[in-house]
């Protein structure tokens, strides 16, 4: 059996990047996308097959005004080309085969999220969106001007209490395991991109000392690893 | 064009011994709408009360078996008639262990090992006999825990019920994209013909407004008792009307005001029966999957009700065999219904299978 199968058979959590070397723009959508019919063999019994069903792009007005992580589910759905096993045969009633595994490929990023340790396909959907959520914070940078830098309020909500600029109405501070998290975390990443992985610079704008970034960081693994991999290009030591 | 009502209401699988315009009197409700004996479902295994208590060295003992079993199928199934494979099994024992152990945070903090007791849902005696049903009758998994995870419902299944399918998701998916522009739809009455476990109907039952209903039909007394199940579980029994009958049958009432029907009738093809995978058609009911000689019997009935039953602008939504049938079906509507449905769409499932004909009533 090949190594891809097993992969995707894997009952536990499960994440695939593709690997994007230089950053995506912010705003890279198209009005129209020709979709290729993107089918990757696994072996001969089983492949990835997309559906016609959510392949519709709208015309991304939506998008650019709120960011990928402002759209509803529904919509980010409707820029993804999604993925399930399609296996030999006529399918429907035929078959009693649990291959719920659902791969989400989000067309304007070319980000791939996938899950498949649920019983039920909608759920491996949901969790796969969730995973895309998270990896578009990880891997779409927008680009800061620290001169005139002022961090939005979905950032200030992941600052702990502590920070000199967090203001009282920010409410609780929201951590990794909340779904807003994937906000912040990328208005974090795009400021210290800008910072060039100085954990100190970005310390002083956030109002927070070089130790309490760092704590929030190493908080998150795939923020940690971000991050880390940000500094490694850079010739700076790990956070650890 | 008006139908003849006998053509319709009258259970298209039998021959006609009665006097059709007895059985075709217009708006006599017959008698099979209300079950004589009530059938009581069997529950399945995640709700049930974890009332046996097991050694989790012993679990051990039965997981590691279980596996063995598993690995020792290989492709063997695969190749006999396109069975499930050992990391497949392997999958569900590991479902199968998360519904009959009541607390399964327990194996990812202690493992599988030592004399520390867990409470199950299933005497571990009963485990062994499950597994030993799944692998060598090729018991469908589904019938051995009792339940399918569909959508975002756990539905309760057991033989003689279809197991729903992951394709007909996309059904409920369609009625949201319909309702969700139409308002009138989603205040009217619906119906899911065949409903089997009650999938789709409970589904519908979920994205229609208050006021919208649905009527699920089925002619197993088994089903429409499941059904009754799984709609009271997740509490629609205010929304959905269950009536045992033969399609069209316990719907006399319903002629020209129904704002939407669904269906997954049977539509395998008969030849194509008996070299189905083993778990479908050794286990699952025969009635649900065979759709006569071009598997079409089912599907034109239903089209044929489709336009005496739907209201004007109504929708309706069937599942296919695939393109074959799909292509017939819109075919048949066309020239033999002509002037009662418009905008027919071919919608493919997950797979690239073209597997759904949509479209709405004039």
């Amino acid at each position: 059996m090949s190594m891809a199968h097993r992969t995707l058979f894997k009952p536990t959590f499960l994440l695939t990047l593709t690997h994007n070397k230089t950053f995506i723009s912010h705003n890279p959508f198209r009005h129209s996308i020709i979709l290729p019919s993107t089918t990757i063999t696994l072996n001969t019994h089983l492949r990835w097959c997309s559906s016609n069903y959510t392949t519709t792009i709208d015309d991304g007005s939506t998008a650019k005004a709120k960011g990928y992580l402002g759209l509803t589910d529904e919509e980010l759905m409707r820029q993804c080309e999604l993925g399930t096993f399609k296996t030999s045969g006529p399918g429907g009633q035929h078959r009693n085969k649990r291959e719920s595994a659902v791969r989400l490929k989000h067309l304007p990023t070319g980000i791939i999220a996938q899950a498949s340790e649920d019983r039920s396909q909608h759920k491996n959907r949901a969790s796969a969106l969730n995973r895309l959520r998270s990896l578009i914070a990880l891997k779409v940078r927008k680009p800061v001007d620290l001169d005139s830098y002022s961090p939005p309020l979905e950032l200030l909500q992941i600052l702990p209490p502590k920070s000199s600029i967090r203001g009282s109405d920010c409410g609780p501070q929201i951590g990794p395991n909340n779904p807003k998290f994937a906000l912040g975390m990328q208005a974090l990443l795009d400021l210290i991109f800008a910072a060039e992985g100085s954990v100190s610079e970005v310390a002083k704008y956030l109002g927070l000392s070089t130790g309490a970034l760092s704590r929030l960081i190493l908080s998150d693994d795939s923020l940690r690893m971000e991050v880390n991999n940000l500094r490694a290009s850079k010739g700076m030591k790990p956070l650890k | 064009m008006k139908l003849s009502l006998s053509s319709v209401y009258r259970p298209y699988r039998f021959p006609t011994l009665i006097n059709s315009s007895a059985l075709g009197r217009p708006f006599c409700s017959p008698a099979l709408s209300s079950p004589s004996t009530i059938l009581k479902p069997q529950v399945p295994l995640f709700l049930r009360p974890p009332i046996n208590s097991t050694k989790l060295c012993d679990l051990k003992k039965w997981h590691d078996w279980a596996k063995g079993v598993a690995t020792s199928i290989g492709s063997a199934f695969v190749h006999s008639d396109n069975g499930p494979d050992s990391s497949l099994l392997c999958r569900e024992i590991k479902w199968l262990m998360e519904d009959a152990v009541e607390d399964h945070s327990v194996f990812s903090h202690v493992g599988l090992e030592g004399d520390e007791c867990v409470k199950m849902r299933v005497d571990i005696e009963e485990l062994y006999c499950l597994w030993k049903q799944r692998v060598q009758e090729r018991r469908p998994f589904q019938y051995i825990v009792g339940c399918e995870h569909w959508r975002d419902l756990v539905l309760s299944v057991q033989e003689g019920v279809l197991i729903p399918r992951p394709e007909t998701e996309l059904i409920v998916d369609f009625v949201c994209d319909v309702v969700s522009k139409n308002e009138d739809l989603k205040r009217g009455v619906w119906a899911d013909l065949g409903t089997g476990s009650g999938a789709l109907a409970i589904g519908i039952g979920r994205v229609l407004e208050s006021e919208g209903r649905v009527i699920a039909t089925d002619l197993s007394h088994v089903a429409v008792s499941v059904a009754a199940y799984n709609v009271k579980r997740y509490c629609l029994q205010d929304k959905i009307e269950l009536r045992e009958g033969s399609w069209f049958e316990p719907l006399r009432d319903m002629e020209g005001k129904l704002a939407g029907l669904v269906s997954n009738p049977p539509y395998i093809p008969s030849k194509d029966i008996s070299g189905l995978q083993a778990e479908v058609g050794r286990h699952e009911p025969r009635v649900a999957l065979d759709g006569g000689i071009d598997g079409m019997d089912a599907l034109l009935h239903l089209c044929d009700g489709a336009a005496l039953m739907l209201k004007p602008g109504g929708f309706f939504a069937f599942e296919t065999n695939g393109e074959q049938q799909c292509r017939a079906l819109v075919d048949y509507m066309e020239n033999n219904r002509s002037g009662s449905f418009c905008n027919f769409e071919i919608l493919a499932d997950f797979a690239g299978i073209q597997r759904f004909v949509i479209g709405f009533h004039q």
